[in-house]
C-alpha cells in the first residue's frame, strides 16, 4: 500500500519533468529497436540507451510492444517448430526430451525480456526514472499475459498430446517410486512384462525414470518462470488424473461392495498430490523436495501451496462424483446384495453428501427398479425381498427417509398390484417363506414400534437435531410427519389398511390350524403376541379367540373321549378299525366359533353311515357339555388315518383327506361300484370322484375296469401291471386352501364399491371420476380404504361397467343407463 | 318417548356441567359413524327401488330415491327426496321431504310428508333404510284420514282416474 504510494508520487514527479521536451520517438526507438538482437544484454543495453534519452515513461510500452512483435515473428514460430518433430520416429524418452528442450529454448529467447522486465523493476524502485502508466507489477503482469496470449491463443493439438504423455510417464514413474507400481503400471495397459521397469516400462537396463523426473522438475521450473505452469499443465493434469481415477475406480471398485473405499482412495489420493506438488513445484523452491508446505515467493504470483489446496479439493470432489456416478449405477444390486453391501452404501451416504445428485440417484433408482424388478417374470416373494433390503439399505443411506419413499413409490404401487403380495408378506411374517426370514425376524425385533405409535410425534428426539426435509422430499398431505422406515410398517402400508392383512394372516391362520389338526399352536400363538405388540390387541382378538377354539377342542376332545371310554365301547384303537360291530372310530373334532373363523369353503359330502353315526353321537356328547351349543360338521375339512387291510396286503397309517376315506369305506360293503353310484353315495360330483379315485388306483387298492367300474384288487399279483398306469395321479388342488382366496375378497371389495357408485349415481344422477373418486374416499367406511384405489384403478374399474353396458359415459360424466 | 330416544351423550352432558361442548363434538362424531354405518347398510342391503346418497361431502344431507312400487298407481315413477339429519341424530328424526312433486294425499305441495314415524313415531332404532321403505309402502296406502292433499285423498278412490292424474302431472 505505502509502496504504491510512493510509486505514484513518484511517476507524477518524473512526468512533470519529462514532458518539457521529447526528442522524435519514433527515430529512437527505430534506432534501438532490439528486434534482431537475441541476448539480454541487447535488451537491457537498449532499454539503457532509451533511459538515458530521457525516455524514461515510454520503457514500460516499449518493451511489450518489443516483446508481441519478438514473439509474433520468431519465438512462437520457433517454439511450435522445435516441438513439431515427426514423432513417429522417435522414441517416447526422445520426445520427452525435444519437449523439454523447445521450452528450453523458449526461455532462452524470453529471458532477455524478463530480464528487462526485472531491471525496470529495479530502477523503479531506486526511483531513477518516471515510469509511466502502472506499477513494475502490472507490467509483469501485463507482459506474462501477452505470452500466454500470443503463445496459447490457439496452441496446436501437439503440445497437449506432448504434455499429456509427458506427465502421464512422470505420474506413473512416481506412482512405482511410492510403491504403487501395479496400479499405476497397469493404466498402460497390462503389468510389466519381461523385466521391464515399472515406471518408465523401459527394458531395465534403459530404465530412465530418474531422468524423466529431472526433466519434470525442470520443466515445472521453466514453465513457472514463465508463468505458463497453469495453462499448459493443468489440463494436461486433470484429464490425466481423471482418467487415472476412473480407472483405478473401475479396478478396484466395481462390483466389490463389501469393502470400504474411502480410505484406499483416500491414500492413493495423498500419493498422487505429491506428484502434483512436483508438477508444480517452482524451482525457486530447491532441487528434489517435492513437498510444498511454505508458500513460494512471489514469482509465479500464487503460492503453490495454496495451488496445492485447490488441486487437493477438486481431486476429492471428483473423487466423490465418480464414486457416486458409479454406485448409482450399481445401486441396485449393492440394494439387492444389502446387508453385505452396507460397506458400499456408507461410503455412498458419505460422498452423496459432497455431490449434488440425489435426484440422479433416484430417477436412475426408480429406474432400474422397474426395469429390474417390477415385471412379471418376478416373483412377488423376490420383489418383497428386494423392497426390504432397498428399505434396511436406503435407511442408511439417507435418515431423513426421503430417498426410500419416492424410489421405492414404484415398487409400492406394483406390489399392489399384484394379487398374492398380501399372502406372502403374511406368510414371510409368520416364517413361512421360504427364502424371506428378514420379516421373521423384524417381527421377533426386541423393541417393535407398534403402527399406531408411528402416528404420534417422537417425543424421544432432541428439536436440536431437526432437519428440514430435503427439497425433493414429496409434499404430502402427512406433512412434517416422520417418515416410516420400519419395515413391517412400511409393508403393510402398502394397501392403506391393516385391516386386510389381519384378514390375510387370518386366513393363513385358519389354514395352518385346519392342516395340523394336532392341536399343537406353540408356534401360532407366538405370531399372534408378536403380531398383537404391532397392530395392538383389538386387532387381533379374532386370531386369539381361533387359537383358544383350538385349545377348547383338545380338552373338549379328551373329555368326550374319557366318557367313551367309560362306557366301555372297546378299547378306543387308534383309528377305523375294519372289525365288525360296533365300530369305535376315534373322532376328534377340532371346533370352531364360526363367527370368528374366515369364511370357510363349502362342499357337500355324504359321509359313510359309519361314519355320520359316529358324528352324530359326539355332537351329542358335546351338546351335553355345553348346554345351548351344538355342531355343525364340515365333514369335507379334517384327515382320515386309517388301515387297509386286503387278502395278502395291509396298507397301514395312510393319512387321507375324508372323501378319499369315504370312497375306499364303501368298498368295504361291496367290492366293485361305478361311478355313478359312488358319485350319488357321496353326493359329489363324477369328477370329483373320478380325481380322488385316483389315489387308491395309485396305491393299487382299486382297479378301473370297462364300463366305469371299480373294483379292489384283493391280491398283489397284478398290482405290477397296473404301475404303468399310474400316471393319473390324484392332481388334487393339494395347494388350494380352505378359505376364500384372496382374489375372491378382492372382487367382494369391488362389487362393495360397485353399490356406492350405483347408489350416488341412482340419487345424484351424473358425476365426473373425480367426483366419484372422492365420495367413495369420503364414505366407503370399511375395507380398503379408497384412498389405495386410486384414480386410474377406478377409472379402469368404471371403464369395464361401461363395457358391460352397466355405466354409460359422456364428456367424462358418468351416468347409469336409463334403462334400469 | 322410549328410552332408546334419549342421547347419552346430551344427558351426560346436561349431568355434567362442564365440558358439555367436548360432549357435543363427540356426539357429531358419533353421529357421523351412525351415518356412515348407514350408508353401509343401506349399500349392502341392495335393496330394489330405494337407495340414498349424501349429496355432497356433508354427512348430513342425503338425496334419497324412491321408485314406485310394483301393483300401485305409483309403479314406473321415480321420486327424489331430500333427508336432513339433525345434529341429534339418531335421537331426533331426520327432515325428509319430496324433491321431485309427488301428487299423494298425504304430501304437500311443498313436498312436505304426513308421516308418523318422522314426526311422534320417531325412534331411534329407524334407520334411513327403514325411513325409504316406509314411505316406499305410503305411497302405495295413503292414510287417507288426515290428508295433508284433500284433492288427492278423494281422488284416491278412483284407482283408474287417480293414475291418470298422476301421469299426466308427473315430473322427473
Amino acid at each position: 500500500m505505502e509502496e504504491e504510494l510512493m510509486e505514484s508520487d513518484s511517476v507524477e514527479m518524473s512526468g512533470s519533468g519529462t514532458r518539457s521536451g521529447p526528442p522524435p520517438l519514433s527515430s529512437l526507438l527505430c534506432k534501438v529497436d532490439p528486434g534482431s538482437c537475441g541476448s539480454e544484454r541487447r535488451v537491457s543495453e537498449s532499454l539503457s540507451a532509451l533511459r538515458a534519452s530521457g525516455l524514461g515513461r515510454h520503457l514500460g510500452p516499449w518493451l511489450l510492444s518489443t516483446l508481441q512483435m519478438r514473439l509474433a515473428t520468431a519465438v512462437a514460430p520457433e517454439f511450435w517448430a522445435g516441438l513439431d518433430q515427426p514423432e513417429n520416429d522417435l522414441e517416447e524418452r526422445d520426445r520427452a526430451r525435444v519437449l523439454l528442450l523447445a521450452f528450453h529454448t523458449l526461455l532462452e529467447k524470453l529471458e532477455p525480456f524478463i530480464g528487462g522486465l526485472e531491471m525496470l523493476g529495479r530502477w523503479q524502485e531506486e526511483g531513477r526514472c518516471g515510469l509511466t502508466g502502472p506499477g513494475t507489477r502490472a507490467l509483469r503482469d501485463r507482459a506474462f499475459t501477452i505470452i500466454r496470449a500470443r503463445l496459447l491463443f490457439s496452441p496446436p493439438a501437439v503440445l497437449q498430446r506432448r504434455v499429456l504423455e509427458f506427465y502421464s510417464r512422470t505420474f506413473s514413474v512416481h506412482m512405482s517410486q511410492e510403491g504403487q507400481a501395479g496400479d499405476a503400471g497397469a493404466e498402460d495397459g497390462g503389468p510389466d512384462d519381461g523385466g521391464a521397469c515399472p515406471g518408465c516400462v523401459a527394458p531395465v537396463g534403459r530404465c530412465w525414470c530418474q531422468e524423466a523426473l529431472g526433466q519434470l522438475q525442470e520443466l515445472s521450473g521453466i514453465l513457472s518462470r514463465l508463468q505458463l505452469l497453469e495453462p499448459v499443465s493443468s489440463e494436461a493434469v486433470t484429464s490425466i488424473m481423471h482418467t487415472l481415477l476412473e480407472q483405478r475406480m473401475e479396478q478396484h471398485c466395481r462390483g466389490e461392495y463389501e469393502r470400504s473405499f474411502l480410505l484406499d482412495f483416500q491414500e492413493w489420493l495423498e500419493l498422487v498430490l505429491g506428484w502434483l506438488a512436483r508438477v508444480f513445484a517452482s524451482t525457486e523452491e530447491g532441487v528434489g523436495t517435492p513437498q510444498v508446505t511454505t508458500p513460494a515467493r512471489g514469482a509465479s504470483g500464487q503460492a503453490p501451496g495454496s495451488l496445492l489446496q485447490q488441486w487437493r479439493r477438486h481431486m476429492h470432489q471428483f473423487f466423490c462424483r465418480v464414486y457416486v456416478n458409479m454406485r448409482i449405477e450399481e445401486l441396485f444390486s449393492i440394494i439387492r446384495d444389502f446387508p453385505e453391501s452396507k460397506p458400499a452404501i456408507e461410503d455412498l451416504k458419505f460422498c452423496l453428501e459432497r455431490t449434488n445428485q440425489r435426484q440422479q440417484l433416484l430417477t436412475s433408482l426408480k429406474s432400474a427398479f422397474e426395469s429390474r424388478l417390477l415385471h412379471p417374470g418376478v416373483h412377488t416373494s423376490d420383489i418383497l425381498t428386494v423392497y426390504i433390503s432397498a428399505i434396511k439399505a436406503l435407511r442408511d443411506l439417507d435418515p431423513s427417509m426421503v430417498i426410500l419413499q419416492v424410489a421405492c413409490q414404484p415398487i409400492r404401487k406394483y406390489l399392489r398390484t399384484r394379487e398374492d403380495t398380501v399372502r406372502q408378506i403374511v406368510a414371510g411374517l409368520t416364517g413361512d417363506a421360504e427364502g424371506c426370514i428378514d420379516l421373521a425376524n423384524e417381527l421377533s425385533r426386541a423393541d417393535p414400534v407398534t403402527l399406531e405409535m408411528q402416528d404420534s410425534e417422537d417425543e424421544g428426539s432432541d428439536p436440536e437435531d431437526w432437519l428440514p426435509d430435503p427439497t425433493d422430499a414429496v409434499k404430502d398431505k402427512t406433512g412434517s410427519k416422520r417418515r416410516s422406515s420400519d419395515i413391517i410398517s412400511l409393508l403393510v402400508s402398502i394397501y392403506g389398511s391393516k385391516e386386510i392383512f389381519i384378514d390375510e394372516y387370518r386366513t393363513v391362520l385358519a389354514h395352518r390350524l385346519l392342516h395340523q389338526l394336532n392341536y399343537n399352536t406353540a408356534r401360532e400363538i407366538r405370531n399372534v403376541e408378536l403380531l398383537k405388540l404391532r397392530f395392538g390387541e383389538s386387532h387381533m382378538h379374532y386370531c386369539e379367540v381361533m387359537l383358544k377354539d383350538v385349545a377348547d377342542s383338545r380338552r373338549i376332545n379328551a373329555n368326550i373321549r374319557e366318557e367313551e371310554s367309560r362306557q366301555g365301547a372297546g378299547p378306543g384303537g387308534e383309528e377305523e378299525q375294519q372289525t365288525p360291530p360296533p365300530p369305535p372310530l376315534a373322532l376328534s373334532a377340532m371346533i370352531f366359533s364360526s363367527e370368528f373363523w374366515p369364511q370357510l369353503k363349502e362342499e357337500k359330502l355324504e359321509l359313510p353311515p359309519l361314519v355320520s353315526q359316529a358324528m352324530e353321537a359326539y355332537t351329542h356328547r358335546y351338546e351335553k357339555l355345553k348346554a345351548m351349543r351344538t355342531l355343525s360338521w364340515k365333514p369335507h375339512l379334517g384327515s382320515v388315518t386309517l388301515d387297509v387291510e386286503l387278502e395278502d396286503r395291509v396298507l397301514t397309517n395312510l393319512t387321507v383327506s375324508p372323501i378319499h376315506a369315504a370312497i375306499i369305506l364303501h368298498f368295504q360293503d361291496k367290492s366293485s361300484w361305478s361311478l355313478e353310484e359312488l358319485s350319488a353315495r357321496l353326493g359329489v360330483s363324477k369328477e370329483t370322484v373320478h380325481r380322488k379315485l385316483a389315489l387308491w388306483q395309485q396305491h393299487g387298492v382299486l382297479r378301473e375296469e370297462a364300463g366305469g367300474q371299480y373294483s379292489v384288487l384283493e391280491t398283489g399279483s397284478s398290482r405290477e401291471r397296473l404301475e404303468r398306469s399310474i400316471l393319473l395321479l390324484d392332481s388334487d388342488e393339494e395347494g388350494d386352501s380352505n378359505t376364500a382366496t384372496q382374489s375372491e375378497q378382492r372382487e367382494e371389495k369391488l362389487q362393495l364399491f360397485w353399490a356406492y357408485i350405483q347408489a350416488m349415481l341412482t340419487n345424484l344422477e351424473c358425476m365426473t371420476l373425480e367426483r366419484i373418486h372422492s365420495m367413495l374416499r369420503m364414505f366407503v367406511a370399511t375395507g380398503p380404504v379408497v384412498t389405495e384405489m386410486d384414480v386410474n384403478e377406478l377409472e379402469a374399474f368404471l371403464q369395464r361397467k361401461v363395457r358391460e353396458h352397466q355405466l354409460m359415459v359422456s364428456l367424462g360424466v358418468y351416468r347409469l343407463p336409463k334403462a334400469n | 318417548m322410549s328410552s332408546q330416544n334419549t342421547d347419552p351423550a346430551t344427558a351426560a352432558s346436561s349431568a355434567a356441567l362442564k365440558g358439555s361442548e367436548a360432549g357435543g363434538s363427540a356426539a357429531r362424531g358419533s353421529v357421523t359413524k351412525r351415518l356412515q354405518q348407514e350408508l353401509m347398510t343401506l349399500m349392502m342391503s341392495g335393496d330394489k327401488g330405494i337407495s340414498a346418497f349424501p349429496e355432497s361431502d356433508n354427512l348430513f344431507k342425503w338425496i334419497g330415491t324412491i321408485d314406485g312400487a310394483q301393483g300401485t298407481v305409483y309403479e314406473g315413477l321415480r321420486y327424489k327426496l331430500s333427508l336432513e339429519f339433525p345434529s341429534g341424530y339418531p335421537y331426533k328424526a331426520p327432515r325428509v321431504k319430496f324433491i321431485t312433486a309427488c301428487f299423494h294425499p298425504n304430501v304437500d305441495e311443498q313436498g312436505f310428508i304426513c308421516l308418523d314415524i318422522l314426526k311422534d313415531k320417531w325412534s331411534a332404532l329407524y334407520d334411513v333404510r327403514s325411513i325409504l321403505l316406509s314411505i316406499q309402502s305410503l305411497l302405495g296406502e295413503p292414510n287417507n284420514d288426515s290428508p295433508l292433499n284433500t284433492a288427492a285423498a278423494e281422488l284416491w278412490e278412483n284407482q283408474e282416474a287417480f293414475k291418470a292424474h298422476l301421469n299426466s302431472t308427473y315430473q322427473s
